[in-house]
């Protein structure tokens, strides 16, 4: 395929993808200060920051509406790049490029959902209820993957597709983890334990996981475990492990496809990564400090990106 | 929804002057009535939903914002009966058959500018002339594989051949999704007709462009070049290599290395012998043409010089859709043919030659002067629809470089019904056919219609605020 292609396909996945986490954060976390805001009324300005904090964009002054601001911020504003309307136009623009390489049901599906952001009637939308329009990005985000898994054939396209996916997923969890483990522990003297339960409960829809987790676990809302799950856990689609593994095995099959044995750095980078996730102790991670490790990997995850970006987009 | 509606004298396509229906349109007029105009209106909104969520858009340049628009679509169909279709589709045939040789003898022995048929100036003189190929053998002698020719009605209801666009004509996507989606919202007004298929013309513009391969190749590298997502046309470059299921490359997703065309892909370089070109040929190759041209590929033109490559439609065409050579067509179709026009074409007067030129000046207030090598509907004047101060303008334009227009008389073209809010309207409109010249020659049976949306317009290009609407050429009874 194209070497411009494949850059187009696979920002435009990973756009999608991106779109999909600023919209599940949002929407989280709207929902858990529904349920503890009066609990502790100082923690949320920090929570609505904290936001930013995990899309890496600066935080927004404090002040009334901190919540509306964040909201809009991360919507519909056009200056932030990782705005959900941002992320969709990107992801469109690049579809838009590959209209040939994807199927009209991938490309009328992100179509939509562009236009549902970018329509005349969408800021009414989004006043009238953020939720609503929250849901229908990661619904969108869901079909559309669901569209490339089934209606596109599983060659390079395709796999260039599930390389961005999971790199992204990699990222923003890696980041998700990180901030709220960060928030809970520096305030963990005001937390009781029912604060304490609903923030990881949040933590955990926040990578869509609470379900899996409660079935894995009993229940049990250990902030340890909760970590190692996201972190370690094999066979859940969302923990960062079996997204390396997924990366992994996109690149090695693009790798074989294209070069047939020669060595691929990407799939050397993401090989020392995925067997570091595979060998890993709870243990060991949890005494070099859980925002060291995840920081590690997400150094990682971006040196696998700039070597994909040298190896297959700029010949 | 047909109270008070006016034929004015004009030709109409579904009413004969008497104010009855013509045969072939009281199926489709009586579905409208049952249908009434409430689910008509609302299959309308349904057809601009599609359309949007479909991406089916063109780009206007002049407008800075919001770039991409929704081609405007009519929803009554326009239907040509099989006795009509099967004469503009001879003609057709007769006309690409005669444009074909014309290049092929203008690029080589140039009998008929020997012979005096065609005053050699007006070759020389024409923008589109390209010295480049001058003694260069294109595969299998074609030159213009893809033509899309403009046809219009005068008041008597006759066809005429307004132009032939034997470049890089487009139009076709919308000739293709316009019949996908009367599919969707009007299945059952197909149901009164036996409407010709439209749906194989990419796979025989596959064909054509694997027929012009090189010799030496089993299994060609076949792609289209778009000068890229900003291009008006990109929608089209894009769907027609989904059609096809071949790259849609841009100019720097390509190189020449010892004298072959290759694509850059994720698993190095990969040869292309076909390309299905959307490109002027101005800005193919810098090294040739345009230098400053950052949408071709420096070196392409003598891959293609030695046979290395083909291109569709070849390059030089445009010495054929010259609006002064234009009128000369007729005069090919006898020499190298023997045969009489089918399509005759619009009287035209040649502003290079002196007493045209008179005649023109003279009459600007009833002639339509255009450009020469413009398209689009750009860089014309609508005689008798134009100020004195834009007819003065306009003589001082002739005057300084009469080569590069040409006048015809104001025909007032056919009109056929549109929506119009709650009730219908008589609105004019043209018919684009798409001719396909590979082993052999194919007429898609419809075409694109084009309507001025405009009350009383006669300009229909999408680019002035045209619209379209699905053509049913119906199988013969």
């Amino acid at each position: 395929m194209l070497a411009r292609d494949a850059d187009a396909m696979y920002w435009m996945a990973r756009y999608v993808e991106r779109a999909e986490h600023v919209a599940r954060l949002l929407l989280v976390n709207s929902n858990l200060l529904i349920d503890v805001g009066d609990l502790a009324p100082a923690l949320q300005a920090r929570q609505w920051q904290s936001l930013l904090t995990i899309l890496r964009s600066p935080e927004l002054p404090d002040g009334p509406d901190l919540a509306q601001r964040v909201g809009q911020f991360l919507t519909v504003n056009a200056d932030n790049p990782n705005s959900i309307l941002n992320c969709l136009t990107r992801a469109r623009e690049n579809a838009r490029g590959i209209r040939e390489n994807i199927s009209s049901e991938m490309w009328e599906n992100l179509n939509t959902l562009y236009w549902s952001l970018r329509g005349d009637d969408a800021p009414g939308r989004f006043d009238e209820s953020p939720d609503d329009l929250y849901r229908s990005v990661m619904t969108g985000s869901m079909l559309f993957q669901g569209l490339t898994d089934q209606t596109l054939a599983h060659d390079q396209r395709w796999l260039f597709t599930q390389l961005a996916k999971y790199l992204e997923r990699t990222d923003v969890t890696c980041r998700v983890i990180q901030t709220k483990y960060d928030i809970l522990k520096s305030n963990e003297q005001i937390f009781d334990s029912t604060l304490r339960n609903l923030h990881w409960m949040a933590v955990l829809r926040s990578c869509c996981s609470i379900e899996a987790y409660r079935r894995h676990y009993l229940g049990d809302m250990e902030p340890t475990r909760v970590a190692g799950f996201l972190i370690l856990e094999r066979s859940f689609p969302r923990s960062i492990r079996f997204s390396v593994s997924g990366a992994l095995s996109a690149i090695s099959a693009i790798r074989a496809g294209a070069r047939g044995n020669a060595i691929d750095p990407t799939e050397r980078i993401l090989g020392r990564l995925d067997a570091q996730l595979e060998y890993a102790e709870l243990g060991e991670i949890l005494s070099e400090g859980i925002a060291n490790y995840l920081q590690r990997i997400q150094t990682t995850v971006h040196e696998a990106a700039v070597a994909v970006q040298q190896s297959y987009f700029m010949h | 929804m047909f109270d008070n509606y006016e034929v004015d004298g004009l030709f109409d396509e579904v009413f004969s002057s008497d104010g009855r229906p013509r045969k072939h349109y009281s199926p489709l007029l009586s579905r409208l009535k049952v249908l009434g105009q409430a689910a008509f209106e609302k299959r309308r909104r349904v057809t601009d939903v599609l359309f949007r969520n479909q991406g089916i858009t063109f780009t206007v340049y002049s407008d800075t914002r919001g770039v991409e628009k929704i081609f405007p679509f009519d929803l009554v169909p326009r239907i040509v009966p099989a006795d009509e279709w099967d004469l503009i589709e001879r003609g057709l045939i007769q006309r690409i058959t005669a444009l074909n040789l014309f290049c092929q003898d203008i690029y080589h022995g140039q009998r008929i500018l020997r012979e005096r048929v065609i005053p050699p100036e007006l070759i020389y003189g024409a923008k589109m002339f390209r010295r480049e190929m001058f003694g260069v053998k294109v595969p299998r002698d074609i030159y213009i594989h893809i033509c899309g020719t403009d046809l219009i009605r005068d008041k008597e209801g006759k066809y005429y051949v307004l132009e032939d666009n034997g470049r890089t004509p487009s139009g076709v996507s919308y000739v293709l999704e316009n019949r996908a989606v009367m599919k969707r919202v009007f299945p059952s007004l197909f149901s009164a007709y036996r409407v010709r298929a439209i749906e194989d013309y990419p796979f025989n513009l596959l064909q054509c462009l694997k027929h012009i391969a090189p010799h030496h190749v089993d299994d060609a590298g076949i792609a289209i070049l778009t000068p890229g997502i900003y291009n008006s046309a990109y929608f089209e470059h894009s769907f027609l290599a989904r059609q096809m299921g071949v790259e849609l490359v841009e100019g720097r997703d390509l190189v020449v290395d010892k004298g072959f065309l290759y694509m850059r892909t994720t698993a190095g370089l990969r040869r292309v012998d076909v390309l299905y070109r959307r490109v002027d040929d101005d800005f193919l190759d810098p090294l040739c043409f345009r230098p400053d041209s950052v949408l071709g590929v420096p070196g392409l033109m003598n891959v293609y010089r030695v046979g290395n490559l083909a291109l569709a439609n070849a390059v030089g065409t445009g010495v054929a859709d010259d609006k002064a050579i234009y009128p000369y067509v007729p005069d090919m179709i006898k020499f190298y043919m023997g045969q009489d026009p089918i399509l005759p074409n619009v009287k035209t007067y040649i502003c290079a030659n002196d007493s045209d030129r008179k005649y023109v000046l003279e009459h600007l207030d009833e002639l339509v002067v255009k450009s020469t090598n413009e398209s689009g509907g750009y860089g014309m004047l609508m005689g008798h629809q134009s100020t004195s101060e834009e007819r003065k303008k306009f003589a001082e334009k002739i005057a300084d470089d009469p080569r590069n227009f040409i006048a015809q008389p104001v025909i007032q073209l056919s009109q056929h019904p549109s929506l119009v809010d709650d009730h219908f309207e008589g609105r004019r409109v043209d018919l684009r056919p798409y001719i396909i010249h590979g082993q052999k020659v194919i007429v898609m049976p419809g075409g694109l219609t084009r309507v001025a949306l405009r009350k009383g317009s006669l300009v229909v290009n999408s680019s002035q605020g045209g619209g379209s609407k699905d053509t049913w050429v119906l199988e013969d009874e």
